[in-house]
């Protein structure tokens, strides 16, 4: 069949056969590739020649229509279940009769466990490079929290670890319980609902807790989607998810990570009968450590007074020492420490004697201890 | 002027006194920087006994309310 369109009062249209036609001619050109998702609404019947089912991408949820012959989908034994991640080989194609885009699967791989910690580790890097996980943006606790949120599965020894590690530490502690799906491709969204319903309500820090469980059973707390919902929310998440050797990325994203549920509700609320003996040591330690501030600060004043007291004389006795040392070198200066030495001043009448006078001459001689007469020989 | 605080009050007495004890003070300046150093003094214990005053007060009141 021709793709042809007919005049129409001077334009060409085609009839939508003809369109449709067109566009799956031109999409038969398109290379076959291999596309990873999430396969969901997997529809197979042993009536139908085919099995559909939609792919989705886990990180925003865009989907594909998948179409497979039946004989090739149950040759592969594969026993496919809603939320597994595959990786599927094909190539795209138009259902003309209906105008429906699709893709046509000539092989499906399930996505292994290499596979899936590869994945979770690409994820992984990635939000950490975008700071999702930096220590820095970890939220304290409220030291009391006036109300509780707790997301955990239905009936869940969770559910009960977590609310007897509360009550038993904080008896008044009030809590509110958001059941939800925790395994399967539903819990990822259900959970983020859960959260935002809590933080609606009015909780100030929210307790995500689920037992240990398969590699599998805890892929949706690895799910980006739910990833960032924890590290949105508005208020601090303690999560306590699977296992101490677990380590699914909400744990990552989450303000404190509980190694089990009881430790998550023992981390969220003080103890109380701890509180009360603080209050008590803080009240008979209130007066008692003012007294001793105001004492510290008395003994310093009046040490400075000493202190301040002694000083001028200090200053002053230093200054008068510096002064009769001062003299004393004057003093050393003066010709009469010469004489004491032994030296003697002689004079001819007014004249100093620095050689010798001629004799006969009366001379006048001045030593340390007073003065005489003389006569040069 | 406000009156400077307890502690203000408390660090230049300080410096006066760490001032005087290194001595390199101008005689004619040691007896002004004692006069200032008594009055500092003066100051801070009289805003002590203020504060301890009022903790005595406190302390009379909490144990009258214990009694009730």
């Amino acid at each position: 069949m021709k793709v042809e369109a007919t005049e129409v009062d001077g334009r060409k249209v085609f009839s939508v056969r003809a369109f449709n036609h067109g566009i799956a001619l031109w999409l038969e050109r398109l290379p076959t590739v291999w596309v990873e998702g999430e396969v969901t609404e997997l529809r197979r019947q042993d009536r139908w020649a085919s099995v559909f089912f939609t792919l989705k991408d886990p990180e925003d949820g865009s989907c594909l229509a998948v179409q497979m012959s039946r004989g090739q989908f149950d040759g592969l034994r594969l026993g496919l279940a809603d939320g597994e991640r595959v990786h599927v080989y094909g190539r795209p194609e138009l259902y003309e009769q209906r105008g429906d885009f699709r893709l046509r699967a000539l092989t499906i791989e399930r996505f292994g466990l290499g596979a899936h910690l590869a994945s979770l580790e690409r994820l992984k890097q990635k939000l950490a490079a975008e700071g999702l996980f930096a220590a820095e943006r970890k939220r304290p606790l409220p030291r009391i929290p006036r109300l509780v949120g707790l997301v955990t599965g239905n009936d869940a020894a969770a559910k009960r670890d977590v609310l007897t590690a509360i009550t038993t530490r904080f008896p008044p502690a009030h809590v509110l319980v958001a059941e939800t799906y925790v395994q399967g491709p539903r819990a990822a969204p259900a959970i983020g609902a859960a959260l935002s319903d809590l933080c609606g309500r009015g909780v100030d820090v929210i307790v995500l807790a689920r037992g240990g469980g398969s590699f599998e059973d805890l892929l949706p707390f690895s799910d980006e989607r739910l990833v960032r919902a924890v590290a949105a929310c508005p208020v601090p998440v303690v999560s306590a998810v699977g296992h101490e050797q677990d380590t699914p990325l909400v744990d990552l994203a989450a303000d404190v990570r509980a190694s089990t549920p009881s430790v998550a509700g023992r981390i969220v609320v003080p103890d109380l009968a701890e509180l009360r003996a603080w209050l008590d040591r803080a009240h008979t330690g209130l007066e008692r450590n003012a007294r001793r501030i105001c004492d510290r600060h008395a003994e310093r004043l009046v040490t400075n007074r000493e202190r301040l007291a002694r000083a001028p004389h200090l200053v002053f006795e230093r200054r008068t020492n510096r002064l009769s040392g001062t003299h004393g070198r004057l003093q050393a200066l003066s010709p009469r420490a010469t004489l004491e030495r032994g030296y003697a001043i002689v004079r001819a009448g007014e004249q100093l004697v620095r050689e010798p006078p001629p004799a006969g001459t009366a001379l006048a001689v001045e030593v340390a201890a007073g003065e005489f007469g003389a006569r040069v020989e | 002027m406000t009156e400077s605080s307890f502690d203000e009050n408390q660090a230049e007495l300080e410096r006066i006194v760490e001032r005087l004890e290194r001595g390199d003070v101008e005689l004619e300046e040691l007896t002004r920087l004692w006069e200032r150093g008594e009055e500092l003094y003066r100051r801070c214990a009289a805003q002590l006994d203020a504060v301890r005053g009022k903790i005595e007060e406190l302390a009379r009141r909490v144990a009258d309310d214990d009694q009730q």
